[in-house]
């Protein structure tokens, strides 16, 4: 009969066993002892009143999870009338409940987020906040992630474009924005804005035909039949995800905590019931259930296996080899002046190679715009001063069509008419660029030139026989009016930024989009041009001083 | 409801108040470039430090392209404090302030030497200049401003067909070409008018003296 009692109970442990062992090693059992560990601790007399203690000994102490959260943001976050709503609402309500404490909202912005964790005014941020490679020594990230937002570029229903079309095309961002450095390396050109909140009332007024931004942002304006009905996502790119965070120090318990608790409410669709409570996209979310309830990923340490949890957003610039020489330098100067005074485009590799790029494009736009008027410029005095009645009024009516229309227009119908006949790039941008403001330009300047011609010829009268001689001449007396258009030409080369041809404006730009130093940066483009300016008028006037003593010597 | 090659009959209206807008720039950078101009030009009559000063500002102001200095003044002002009409008509104020410093030179000379009507020249020229500031304010386009230029382009982007985006920027070209060259045939006349009596004044050699014959 022993026997027969030991066999029996060998035969359950046998059975038994395995469920035993997963139950240990699943992430519902793991929790279970996490915070069992944890209540044991926070019930030892005078635990809670010591500093040193892990945060989640402090949030069952209290009975509370302080947690930081949007107010303003549309199905995600916002608070009104007293009452808290949207999906990382219910996250942090479910993940309280999960702990058994209650959860006690702190409202936080971008800017607060991090620094509200730092200084231990809330235990955890569940607000909007992308896990990316820059905030990873400032927070620690809880993984895996609760949601993942993607930047979409909306744009009105009718309007055909996608990823591969949209360069050249003009999008508006708001600054700061990670994604924008991958907008800029599509070709697209960029529209600043300080505020992303007015990328949907720019669209609306038609100030832009195309606005990049988080699909997490847009979700609330396409919750709206009017919007919806108007504008529609055409494409996405730059994915993040989206972490619980928390303070690095003392928190591995509560890390740990939450990790488990994301693991199981991505299982058991938690998240997902959340999402589509608050109509917010969910396509990542069912990606993750399906994950999350694969064997290999259902355990205690899923969350550390690389093959079951998303890696943070990349977002590191590489830098510039001296990168440190000119962050020493930025120091050196704020030190001295107590101004703030950055320098992006020699800090990071891209930026870089957006400003080395652009200076050259732009010395390069002003020398062809400088010849193109020039060579305009005589082409149209010739023809106004052509003894063929046809030729010169054909001319004197594209002169008079060049001289109404603004040059940034002139410029947009150069362009679209280079973009019909070759296919878009950067060379066609600037050589579209040279032409229109040669082609205004030399005009003009041409203008001038037929005018001296013809007031020369009546000076001279039947003398004026030599039609080369006399128009040589008429150079020489033109020549103030000449240099004039010629440094109105190379001061208007900055406008080729309109058509997305790749200057100093426009690589500027670019780089302000994804880096600080605004300021500095403008201020440095505008002290670039003014010097450049400055440097062909010189020029311009030796020339002018060189052809009025050749009209002396005549 | 179309007019004509596609043309929505809701975009004349658009263009036009957009066009104000462009007006109302140019008013506004005339102005302030009266102002500053003629305070620039007073400096440089009277000559000394203030007179150097004047004469670098006016040479810097010149050499500055108007693009470059909208983009600086959106970027370098705090956000909400400027309207971007204002920042466009502030970024037209050098090129304004530099021209009527020039002219006013030429005018404060006149006037010291007695030819007072001489000095009255300089009106055609800062009319001149109001024509000039109405066509460069089209660079408003670049950060948003719902001037003339950006309603065309708002268009143009929704046109079926090259030849409907055509005519819409040859209409555009017809609405700012008619005041254009309106404006300046009317400059000649006032500048012709103004030289005509001034060639009557009995001290017009002082002023051809300064050079305002030029």
């Amino acid at each position: 009969m022993p026997h027969r009692a030991a066999a029996f109970i060998a035969l359950c442990l046998v059975l038994v066993a395995p469920g035993v062992a997963r139950a240990e090693s699943s992430p519902d059992g793991a929790l279970a002892r996490l915070l069992g560990d944890a209540r044991a601790a926070a019930a030892k007399p005078q635990a809670c009143a010591h500093s040193g203690n892990d945060r989640l000994v402090g949030i069952l102490c209290s009975g509370r999870i302080r947690v930081g959260v949007r107010d303003e943001y549309p199905l995600f976050g916002t608070h009104a009338a007293g009452t808290w709503r949207g999906y990382e609402i219910d996250v942090a309500r479910a993940i309280a409940q999960r702990l058994g404490v209650t959860a006690e909202f702190t409202k936080v912005k971008p800017a607060t987020r991090i620094p509200m964790l730092a200084e231990g005014s809330i235990d955890a941020v569940i607000a909007t906040m992308g896990d990316n490679t820059q905030r990873e020594s400032q927070v620690r990230f809880i993984r895996p992630h609760y949601y993942q937002s993607e930047t979409v570029v909306v744009g009105p229903r009718d309007l055909a474009i996608e990823a591969q079309t949209v360069r050249g095309k003009t999008v508006c961002v708001n600054i700061g924005n990670g994604s924008n450095a991958e907008l800029v390396s599509q070709g697209a050109r960029l529209m600043l804005f300080d505020d992303a909140a007015a990328l949907p009332d720019r669209l609306n007024d038609q100030t832009c035909t195309l606005a990049a931004q988080d699909d997490s942002f847009f979700a609330s304006y396409f919750d709206e039949p009017p919007f919806a009905g108007r504008f529609a996502e055409k494409f996405g790119f730059a994915q993040v995800p989206w972490g619980i965070g928390v303070a690095h120090e003392r928190t591995a318990r509560l890390a740990a905590a939450l990790g488990l608790i994301s693991q199981i409410f991505h299982r058991d669709g938690v998240f997902l019931a959340a999402a589509r409570a608050n109509r917010i996209g969910t396509d990542f979310l069912l990606r993750q259930q399906k994950v999350w309830a694969q064997p290999e990923c259902d355990t205690a340490n899923g969350s550390a296996d690389p093959n079951c949890v998303l890696p943070a957003a990349n977002v590191d610039l590489a830098p510039t080899p001296f990168a440190e020489r000119v962050a020493a330098f930025e120091a050196t100067i704020a030190r001295l002046t107590g101004v703030e005074f950055t320098l992006p485009m020699l800090k990071s590799a891209p930026a870089w190679s957006l400003f080395v790029g652009g200076i050259v494009n732009s010395l390069l736009l002003i020398a062809g715009a400088l010849l193109a008027t020039l060579v305009f410029a005589l082409l149209f005095g010739a023809a106004m001063a052509s003894r063929w009645r046809s030729l010169r009024w054909t001319a004197r009516g594209v002169t008079a069509a060049l001289q109404s229309s603004p040059i940034l227009l002139t410029l947009v119908i150069t362009a679209s008419i280079s973009r019909a006949i070759f296919s878009y790039s950067a060379l066609v941008g600037l050589g579209a660029a040279i032409f229109a403001l040669g082609l205004t330009n030399g005009a003009n300047a041409g203008q001038a030139i037929a005018e001296a011609y013809w007031t020369l010829q009546k000076e001279r009268g039947a003398a004026a026989s030599d039609r080369r001689d006399l128009f040589m001449r008429a150079l020489s007396r033109s020549a103030t009016q000449i240099v004039a258009f010629l440094i109105n030409a190379a001061k208007g080369t900055p406008i080729a930024s309109f058509i997305g041809a790749p200057e100093l404006l426009s690589a500027l730009t670019d780089i302000t989009s994804f880096s600080s130093g605004r300021t500095t940066t403008y201020t440095l483009l505008l002290v670039f041009y003014t010097a450049v300016v400055i440097s062909i008028i010189g020029v311009c006037r030796r020339v002018q001083a060189v052809l009025e003593r050749g009209r002396a010597a005549i | 409801m179309s007019t004509f090659a596609g043309i929505p009959a809701a975009f004349f209206p658009a263009f036009l108040a957009g066009m104000r807008v462009n007006f109302e720039i140019a008013g506004i950078a005339l102005l302030l470039g009266i102002a500053g101009g003629m305070l620039l030009a007073a400096a440089r009559y009277w000559g000394s430090v203030a007179g150097m000063a004047a004469g670098l500002a006016v040479g810097l102001m010149r050499a500055a392209p108007t693009f470059v200095v909208m983009f600086f003044l959106l970027n370098a002002t705090p956000p909400g404090i400027v309207s971007p009409v204002m920042i466009v008509a502030l970024s037209l104020v050098p090129y304004a302030a530099a021209y009527v410093a020039d002219g006013g030179l030429d005018a404060l000379r006149a006037f010291h030497a007695g030819s007072h009507l001489a000095a009255f020249l300089i009106l055609p020229n800062i009319a001149r200049a109001f024509f000039v500031l109405v066509m460069s304010s089209s660079a408003g386009a670049a950060i948003g401003v719902h001037e003339g230029i950006a309603i065309i382009l708002q268009q143009a982007q929704k046109m079926p067909s090259t030849g409907g985006t055509l005519m819409l920027f040859a209409i555009g070209i017809v609405c700012f070409g008619i005041p254009l060259q309106t404006g300046f045939v009317a400059v000649r006349l006032l500048h012709r008018q103004l030289s005509r009596i001034a060639e009557h004044d009995p001290r017009r050699t002082l002023s051809a003296a300064t050079g305002l014959s030029r």
